[in-house]
């Protein structure tokens, strides 16, 4: 069935911390992708400490094939013990989605998983079962195209309470919301950061708690191709290109480079336009090829490029103005967004070519560090939960 | 008459855009948008020197602070 999933979350801090004390990692095997979300006790240094290490023990066993028992049980030993409240103790769930549509939810103790299923809520039985006095609840399910789930730490259910709403954000109230905003949306980005943006409002922007929503969506596989710079031997141009045109219909295609782009069109006989319009003074226009998703400018783009990327994997500041930027029309916000939204897996096809006028002490700024850009896109991108490969011609 | 200016990285770094603006606001002025047709163009292999741009296939290197001289010399001069 070949299921592909988008995954992004977003965290606030609580009001004054630096730190958050949840944590979620997200991670894939060979056939499943999986996404742990966990919750420290307390908050600040030692609610980050909890969380970091309940996600990655669980992160690191699950993908050694541990038994869920082992798992709880390593939890329950490795964590350190709260001088104030005797207890070592951080909450967390679990979602694993297999290729073939199977799926496997684990909860403790966080709100429970929102499961949005053909724009309405899919209720989520309880089959607890007791590991190491700890209730845990499991469910195994299938899931099919469209299904979006939700996992949130305690925060967004207790978004307002005492301030703007008695008892906070009911999960019920945010479940509905979720539907609301999952119809509006299209990327789990953007719906993670509606649901936050909500909490952050309700907390009057000084959240009680740290926050969290991690959100998987099921869609369709979206593959890009991205080229840039030109072989370092031109008898490779013609075996570069055929490789970067691999793929079906499915598959989105960008070039970065203006070599590159005169290197496509020459070999696919199609006319490269360049336009003139600047939409953002520090970056030279794009160009059109028929059939090319993207044509830009090499080096100065992917540059801004990987700032957007950094900048959303580092999560904190992905706000409203974030996604103002990704929709600017230069090259560089495009492709970001391409690469963010509307990529499930990133083709990279990188050439070694080395361009004497770049070699220029005189320019500005160092030209002839692409292949330093392309390695940094991509553990930007890996970090996003997507699958990089990198040829090199 | 097809002018030619190239916007890859180079030549954007050494001011493309500057001399874009000056000869659209040049052509503009004086009313020569069915004469001289302005293009982008990534890279023309000449990027040692300045601002590469073609005019009728002939290649210049330019400044942004050449961009009225060369206006008025090769493109006012060739109508």
């Amino acid at each position: 069935m070949g299921v592909t999933v988008d995954v992004a979350y977003k965290s606030l801090n609580k009001f004054s911390e630096v730190l958050c004390g949840d944590k979620v990692e997200l991670l894939h095997t060979d056939d499943s992708n999986i996404m742990i979300l966990a919750d420290g006790m307390g908050s600040g240094v030692k609610a980050n400490i909890l969380a970091t290490m309940t996600s990655k023990i669980l992160g690191t066993m699950f993908l050694n094939g541990a038994t869920l028992e082992e798992c709880v049980e390593t939890i329950v030993e490795t964590l350190p013990v709260c001088q104030v409240r005797q207890i070592a103790y951080s909450t967390f769930s679990i979602l694993q989605v297999f290729h073939n549509g199977d799926a496997y939810l684990v909860e403790f103790d966080n709100p429970g998983c929102i499961f949005i299923r053909d724009g309405s809520l899919v209720p989520i039985p309880h089959s607890m079962r007791v590991i190491r006095d700890k209730k845990i609840n499991e469910y195994r399910f299938r899931v099919k195209k469209g299904d979006a789930l939700i996992l949130l730490s305690d925060g967004t259910i207790h978004a307002g309470v005492g301030q703007l709403l008695n008892f906070g954000w009911l999960w019920e109230d945010v479940a509905s919301y979720a539907v609301k905003q999952y119809r509006l949306t299209i990327s789990a980005v953007r719906l993670a950061n509606a649901l936050c943006r909500a909490c952050d409002e309700l907390y009057q922007y000084r959240p009680g708690d740290d926050t969290t929503v991690a959100v998987m969506r099921v869609i369709d596989s979206k593959p890009v191709h991205l080229m840039t710079g030109p072989p370092k031997d031109p008898e490779d141009d013609l075996c570069m290109v055929k490789d970067f045109l691999t793929g079906d219909d499915t598959t989105k295609r960008i070039v970065c480079g203006g070599t590159s782009a005169n290197i496509v069109s020459r070999t696919m006989e199609k006319k490269l336009t360049v336009s003139l319009d600047y939409y953002d003074p520090d970056l030279p226009p794009v160009a059109y090829i028929d059939g090319i998703e993207l044509v830009t400018e090499g080096v100065l783009t992917l540059n801004r490029v990987l700032k957007l990327l950094k900048r959303y994997v580092k999560n904190e500041s992905v706000t409203e103005e974030f996604f103002l930027e990704l929709d600017k029309p230069n090259g560089a916000s495009m492709v970001a967004k391409m690469i963010i939204e509307d990529c499930t897996e990133l083709k990279l096809y990188v050439g070694k070519a080395i361009n004497s006028a770049y070699q220029n002490p005189g320019l500005p700024f160092d030209l002839g560090i692409r292949q330093n850009l392309v390695e940094q896109l991509k553990h930007a991108v890996e970090e996003m939960g997507k699958t990089v490969t990198v040829a090199y011609y | 008459m097809r002018v030619t200016i190239c916007i890859g990285s180079a030549c954007h770094l050494k001011g493309s855009r500057e001399i874009i603006a000056q000869l659209q606001s040049l052509v503009r002025e004086k009313n020569l948008e069915d004469q001289v047709d302005l293009n982008g163009s990534f890279c023309s292999g000449n990027c040692v020197n300045g601002v590469c741009v073609t005019v009728d296939g002939q290649i210049y290197s330019l400044k942004p602070e050449d961009t009225k001289e060369f206006f008025d010399k090769e493109i006012l001069g060739r109508l």
